[in-house]
């Protein structure tokens, strides 16, 4: 064969067999860290927090770091340049020492071991929102004295971080084992580690935004001929209102009761934030409480009460309280609820529940699970009657959850939406005409000691997934028959939520109706356990694949429950359309209408909804849930002055990728052979090319004259011109 | 283009029309100019239009130099400042770094 066939063949060849890896060679050093979880900027009025590299990303050598021995040597004696604290959660203290001496530390690597969980880890301030607070709040971070609510933060999450922290969790356990193979390997020598190969790691986390929030917003918005790249979005997402009767704007009741929850979480990592003892609790004790209030008092009955139950679920509330400010602005301004806007002064009465999962942990092996209510102070001339509308109500409540609930009338107010309330609706909070209780597990300090943190999972409340089936896929157990059956016990956290739920819906029931309620529907336990493991273990669960939109394909391949971070503004995250729908679906009515029948507009006050429905098959819901808006006012008032501090203005930083990577350095010594290599053949191949150019003619012998001899006129007249 | 095969008419044509291209804000050309007809315009042994030549190329040379020393200063006070300047700094940006000041 000829030699143009064979390259032709070798082509074939290696088209077919595209086996082979495209990677640059030098790519191959590096091995991939999965899974990990970074921490990442986010902006105010006036700081950024947060951590970033550079654009190149951040080099150090790995170091195991286990106690302040440790940390102290890395930060005077180590000497082998920048290094990556790799170090367990449970030892994230030493971290702090870290951000104080950072000159030779390139990044810190943080990760979770079942067989060794911190006994606390929460990294919110010490006085969460303490400047969102409303006045009286005796929680300050500068002055001493006064009640500390989260006595364990470190405050890293609303602080600068000076490199990049990654995190890996526990699912991820064989990325640390990696590490540890080759620190082993390499790195063990402390003491003489200069000039060899060492295993090193990089992370690379960079941010687009600085300085803060009004900077980042003013470059993200220029519009110059250009388009701008933007830097920075403002947190926001979606709050869920749901109430109990319909409200149009001709017919809507005067008098109401606001009962409302947080339904976001916090944490230093992106992607991490399941919440449990922070949100997820009283998430579901409100929904569950709003499904039996449903049933106890149906629709149909609304003409014969004057209250209404407004339920709603405020987002964005780690942050400077998003959520609860806007619907506080919103109201002031006569917007909220969209479609029928309430006066602050029909809201008679605001219920909030706070934090109430820390403690469940610290109950486990017993029925109890003593709440409190904090009274915000009163002005003086409301103070201490016994008729006050608080104290008959938390009467009704104690007894309808069979303990004393004590009201604490005279304390500093914990973090809670109801601050956004104080400030911005001063006018009836403070007069009394909107009376607000606060309802906590805690006294003095929060008894969740992973208040907004990456490890706030289904562990720290105490829940074990009981996976029961339903009757007919439709019908919930009681909880009463699941105890008699021995399927769940009185210590369970699922039997204490629904107890709790069904003492606030009994005791709201007594409100609007004005009887004590005799009857026997209680909140099912049962129910409690499927919305707990949505919400903390799978999002693929039975209750979100009956709640989702009817259009969607089957079940996701949902790899764990959905973080509740509120996110960026531009980007709604799904748990609260899952609430959302949940309630729907929990408390709407059936309509036998089919897909495009459910699509037109419906009566007012109500909305439609075409949801996959217990049996899949799709089902028309009406009801009153609806999504408003959870986004700062500080981004919707022009010209807001974003240093003045009346609202929240967090906003997050762009990213393009974040990831973690790990190699083996070259040793000094051998990186210093191939540069002088590099620099001493380049040296002599100049040489070699100024000296051929130079004596080229000697070197090159001319090429006979052309040998084309063309005997005809033409030919001499082309050997003449010369061009 | 030789400007040695150039008969010198066409040198001052071209020198001249340099020059006046580089009025046009446009510092690079005069400074083109400059490296170009240097040679001619003080080299060469004297012929009739070097004079004309000579005085464009030193018009030039003093143009670029101005040039020059403005543009120097504006990039250095523009490099220093521009994280002082705040807004004013990125209004006068086209590329603002990202994640720094």
């Amino acid at each position: 064969m000829s030699l143009k066939h064979i390259y032709l063949l070798v082509t074939i060849i290696l088209l077919i067999f595209k086996g082979y890896s495209c990677e640059r060679l030098h790519e191959l050093i590096y091995s991939s860290i999965e899974g990990s979880a970074a921490c990442f900027r986010r902006l105010n009025g006036t700081h950024q927090t947060g951590c970033s590299t550079s654009d190149k990303g951040a080099v150090g050598v790995v170091h195991f770091v286990q106690d302040h021995d440790d940390v102290l040597w890395l930060a005077t004696n180590a000497s082998a340049g920048p290094y990556m604290a790799v170090v367990s959660t449970s030892k994230f203290g030493l971290v702090e020492f870290l951000i104080d001496h950072p000159t030779n530390i390139a990044g810190v690597l943080t990760y979770e071991n079942a067989s060794d969980i911190p006994s606390f880890f929460t990294h919110d301030t010490r006085c969460p929102n303490e400047f969102s607070s409303a006045d009286g709040n005796q929680c300050s971070s500068s002055k001493e004295g006064g009640v500390v609510w989260n006595e364990k933060g470190t405050g890293l999450l609303k602080r600068e971080i000076p490199f990049p922290i990654f995190f890996i969790p526990e699912s991820r356990y064989e990325e640390i084992e990696k590490i540890s193979h080759c620190f082993g390997r390499f790195n063990y020598d402390k003491n003489n580690q200069r000039g060899r190969s060492l295993c090193s790691i990089q992370l690379n986390s960079f941010m687009f935004a600085a300085i803060n929030t009004e900077v980042c917003m003013r470059r993200s918005a220029t519009s110059t001929i250009v388009t701008t790249t933007k830097v920075c979005d403002p947190l926001g997402d979606q709050n869920v209102y749901y109430s109990l009767f319909p409200r149009t704007k001709e017919s809507k009741k005067q008098s109401i009761t606001l009962v409302t929850a947080r339904i976001d979480s916090a944490s230093l990592f992106d992607g991490v934030s399941p919440g449990a003892a922070s949100s997820v609790v009283g998430l579901v004790t409100l929904i569950s409480a709003a499904a039996a209030l449903a049933q106890l008092i149906p629709v149909s009955k609304s003409n014969l009460y004057e209250t209404n139950i407004l339920w709603t679920l405020f987002n964005g509330e780690a942050f400077d309280y998003i959520g609860s400010q806007r619907v506080a602005y919103d109201i002031k301004r006569g917007v909220w609820p969209p479609n029928a806007p309430l006066a602050p002064t029909d809201v008679k009465l605001h219920v909030e529940i706070g934090q109430i999962g820390g403690s469940l942990s610290d109950y486990v092996n017993e029925n109890t699970w003593p709440l409190n209510a904090f009274v915000p102070t009163l002005a003086p001339s409301t103070i201490n009657d016994g008729d006050n509308d608080i104290q008959i109500f938390l009467k009704q409540l104690s007894n309808a959850y069979n303990m004393t609930i004590p009201g604490i009338f005279n304390g500093s107010l914990p973090p809670s939406s109801i601050h956004s309330f104080r400030r911005i609706l001063s006018n009836v909070t403070e007069s009394g005409e909107m009376l607000e209780m606060l309802l906590v597990d805690h006294k003095e300090t929060f008894t969740n000691v992973f208040y907004n943190s990456a490890l706030d999972d289904s562990d720290k409340i105490a829940y074990v997934y009981k996976n029961i089936s339903m009757i007919n896929n439709v019908t919930f157990i009681s909880t009463a028959e699941l105890i008699a059956d021995g399927l769940m016990k009185e210590t369970d956290t699922q039997v204490k939520i629904s107890r709790l739920a069904t003492a606030l819906a009994h005791a709201l029931y007594q409100r609007v109706v004005g009887e004590a309620y005799t009857g026997n529907i209680t909140v099912s336990a049962h129910l409690v356990d499927e919305m707990l493991y949505c919400f903390l273990k799978n999002e693929t669960c039975k209750l979100l694949s009956a709640a989702e939109f009817g259009g969607n394909e089957g079940p996701r391949e949902g790899a764990g429950p959905a973080p509740l971070y509120v996110g960026v503004t531009s980007w709604n995250t799904v748990a609260p359309v899952f609430a959302g729908h949940l309630l729907a679906l929990l408390t709407g009515t059936q309509l036998s209408l089919n897909k495009s029948q459910c699509e037109t507009k419906p009566e007012s006050g109500y909305t439609r909804l075409w949801l996959k429905g217990w049996n899949h098959n799709g089902v028309c819901i009406e009801t009153t849930m609806n999504f408003s808006q959870a986004l700062s006012p500080a981004f919707i008032i022009s010209d807001y002055d974003f240093k003045s501090g009346t609202y929240s203005t967090w906003t997050e930083s762009v990213w393009q990728t974040m990831w973690a990577r790990v190699f083996v350095s070259a040793s000094g010594g051998s990186a210093c052979v191939a540069a002088a290599t590099g620099a001493v053949s380049t040296l002599i191949a100049a040489l070699l090319t100024f000296w051929l150019r130079r004596h080229s003619s000697l070197i090159f012998v001319d090429p006979p004259s052309a040998t084309i001899v063309v005997d005809d006129a033409a030919s001499g007249i082309l050997r003449s011109v010369n061009c | 283009m030789d400007l040695s095969k150039l008969p010198n008419d066409m040198k001052l044509q071209l020198c001249k029309s340099y020059f006046k291209v580089g009025c046009l804000f446009l510092p690079f050309v005069w400074a083109v100019n400059v490296c170009w007809f240097f040679r001619d315009a003080f080299i060469k042994p004297a012929y009739d239009e070097q004079k004309l030549i000579k005085k464009f190329v030193i018009m030039s040379a003093i143009g670029a130099f101005v040039w020059a020393v403005i543009l120097v200063t504006w990039i250095t006070v523009y490099q220093t400042n521009r994280v002082s300047w705040g807004a004013t700094g990125d209004a006068l940006s086209f590329i603002v770094p990202l994640g720094r000041a």
